[in-house]
């Protein structure tokens, strides 16, 4: 957009402010707009999931030149009576011979870490970039999804079997589990829909919070702000 | 590997990722290699503390934190707020990559003066006498620490304004100075500024290094100063910008920019060299495999292509780490100290200070002395000698095109130039800002 410049000047003042705010819970204006990164082994349509996020297309053949110099987008949601945004984040394919950069990492609210269902090898070195994402992103939540795809290659499938292992071994990092085809078009919007809930639930829930921690003697301000319609946070 | 490009880019440094990412925008296919497992080369930000002592081979003795809180730049520079590298990031889109602080404060010493450029007017009204010009607040000392007389105040705001106003395409603006001819020794006596003010204006302002700046012409002084007070004025508190999480957010940030336009990442390639035909021309680069990638061209940073580069001088750095910023002394000689006391480990009550010159004797770290003198006790203490190399040629010959290694100033200025004149000998082209425009919202989708 013609105002990208002014963009980061916001948040130059966010960050000064930040630490001068009191702590009161008067929030950023405008509507939360959570950070999420797409995470995953190259190949397992990543750039898929972004594009049916972008504009809800799909493309058959594996030619990258479709998403050039696109590799964010940001999508309204609604969560009960609040207005909210979720960014999504490409990796623009570093991935495939490298590192992605910890830069990527960097204020990320959640990690939306993706497998190929038809290649097993996508599924099982899941572990690693948990590792990563916990690592270079602190405090992301992470949801896991499995892409419905053909071009497994008869390489093995994954099953519900090493699902629920994976599930039962670091189901308690996963704050969501998801099934869809980027294809065939399903899944998609409801996962997008329950990752926006689950990311400004618990972000109000760390305003209930902070909440508490008001010191007595201070009025909260909370009540002229909210005033009955949203309630977000930064 | 075993593909043709256009272009290949050895080191992931900070002008070798704008000029990758340039390339990539312009359609090249490009190839962009490094022998690091990291991004940035030497303009890398180290994460976590321990590669730190592992690059200096030093011993850690005690914990200092979180591992994962220290970002420590390797060259220490910022931003200006209105100079070349933002004006690349806004045109480039790189800037949603990245999040800026706006730094705190800048202080020069200079023969038992300090000067500081204060952080806001309230600070600027309570330890200094201040000049306010639209967008601009200044404080002075004089060499008894005295503030500065109201004579001399005026004569300075008289200087200010007219290097606010100056245009060096617009004869008008001049004041029948001649900014290519005049000096900027004649242009301080010009406006009668006393040598405390000028020692004030060349160092604070212009950020020059030494006095040679004097016996030149004086539109870069003046383009210095229009630049100072022009990145204050946009932010109004300090002229700095820098990024939250060390500069070597900036590197990745354009590598990005390469990546979605089609650039191909390798890192950890520590066996990357140049191979070249019986004419000295370059025909690509192998790995330590012996896997080679054809190209039509290298662009590389010096230690890529070490022998087709010159020494020039040298950079004394001394990374050090405190549990206590700065105390505010007196006595130093000639050194310019940039203190980024890094926001991301200030809670644990550790500050990072970086002294750097140029270096002049045969013991650098000597030199260092009256900077490291400032810093108070110093827990740990990183000192490194680096080599700054140019190349030899222009690289149209062989096709290989090597950027200089970064010098000791305080900004990135220097930076953007060196990358604007690669660019123009590669492509025989001026490097246009505009050209790349980055769209966010092709999709059609709501956004703010």
């Amino acid at each position: 957009m013609a105002d990208i410049p002014e963009g980061s000047v916001t948040i130059l003042t966010n960050g000064i402010c930040r630490e001068q705010r009191k702590p009161s819970l008067r929030m950023a204006s405008g509507v939360p707009n959570y950070k999420i990164i797409l995470c995953g082994e190259y190949g397992v349509g990543k750039s898929s999931i972004f594009r049916r996020f972008l504009n809800n297309t799909f493309v058959q053949d594996n030619s990258k030149k479709s998403t050039i110099g696109l590799d964010q987008c940001t999508r309204p949601f609604r969560v009960g009576d609040a207005d909210v945004k979720l960014t999504l984040w490409d990796t623009g394919g570093m991935e495939r011979m490298s590192f992605i950069g910890s830069s990527y990492y960097r204020g990320a609210h959640a990690a939306l870490l993706c497998y190929n269902s038809s290649n097993k090898e996508t599924f099982t070195i899941l572990s690693q970039y948990i590792l990563d994402i916990v690592m270079n992103a602190e405090g992301a939540k992470i949801f896991l999804c499995g892409n419905v795809a053909d071009g497994g290659d008869g390489k093995e499938k994954v099953e519900e079997a090493d699902l629920d292992s994976f599930m039962s071994e670091c189901g308690d990092v996963l704050s969501g589990v998801y099934t869809v085809s980027c294809k065939d078009n399903w899944g998609l919007d409801e996962m997008f829909q329950d990752m926006a809930k689950v990311l400004h639930m618990d972000a109000m829930s760390r305003m209930t919070i902070r909440r508490d921690l008001i010191r007595p003697g201070e009025t909260p301000e909370l009540d002229d702000e909210a005033h009955g319609k949203k309630k977000g946070c930064c | 590997m075993d593909e043709k490009y256009d272009v290949i880019v050895l080191g992931t440094g900070l002008k070798e990722c704008i000029l990758s990412g340039m390339l990539s925008v312009d359609g090249k296919k490009v190839l962009h290699m490094d022998r690091n497992k990291y991004y940035g080369g030497e303009s890398a930000s180290l994460t976590p503390l321990q590669d730190v002592f592992d690059k200096f081979q030093k011993k850690k003795t005690q914990e200092y934190g979180r591992e994962r809180d220290w970002n420590v730049d390797l060259i220490p520079k910022f931003l200006m707020a209105n100079g070349q590298l933002v004006k690349l990031l806004i045109h480039t889109g790189v800037t949603r990559y990245l999040e800026f602080k706006s730094v705190e404060g800048s202080y020069v010493y200079k023969d038992k003066k300090i000067y500081k450029v204060p952080a806001d007017e309230k600070e600027a009204l309570s330890t200094c006498v201040y000049c306010i010009l639209p967008g601009i607040s200044i404080c002075a000392r004089d060499k008894y620490g005295a503030l500065m007389g109201i004579f001399e105040k005026r004569r300075f705001r008289n200087f200010l304004q007219f290097a606010q106003d100056f245009d060096e395409s617009d004869p008008k603006t001049w004041k029948d100075l001649d900014p290519n001819k005049s000096t900027a020794k004649e242009l301080y006596e010009k406006f009668g500024l006393d040598a405390n003010t000028q020692d004030f204006t060349g160092h604070a302002l212009g950020l020059y290094l030494n006095d040679e700046y004097m016996k030149g012409p004086c539109k870069f002084l003046l383009q210095r100063c229009k630049l100072y007070s022009d990145s204050l004025a946009r932010y109004g508190k300090s002229p700095y910008l820098y990024p939250l999480y060390g500069l070597g957010e900036l590197p990745q940030g354009f590598a990005r920019l390469s990546a979605i336009y089609g650039g191909t990442y390798m890192l950890d390639k520590p066996g990357a060299q140049i191979v070249y035909d019986e004419q000295g021309k370059v025909i690509g680069v192998k790995d330590e495999t012996g896997a080679m990638a054809t190209c039509d061209a290298v662009v590389c940073d010096p230690s890529y292509a070490v022998e087709k580069c010159k020494k020039v001088g040298q950079v004394v750095r001394a990374i050090c780490i405190m549990n206590h910023p700065v105390p505010n002394t007196k006595d130093a000689q000639s050194v310019q100290i940039i203190i980024p006391q890094n926001q991301v480990n200030r809670k644990d009550g550790y500050y990072l200070a970086i002294v750097s010159t140029t270096v002049e004797t045969s013991n650098p770290e000597a030199e260092l002395q009256p900077g490291l003198g400032l810093l108070g006790d110093v827990l740990e203490k990183f000192v490194s000698v680096s080599d700054l190399y140019e190349p030899v040629d222009d690289g149209k010959e062989s096709k290989v095109f090597i950027t200089r290694s970064y010098d000791a100033t305080t900004h990135f200025e220097t930076t953007c130039d060196d990358v604007v004149r690669t660019y123009k000998r590669i492509t025989d082209r001026d490097f246009d800002f505009s050209r790349v425009k980055h769209n966010t919202d092709d999709s059609g989708q709501t956004q703010e």
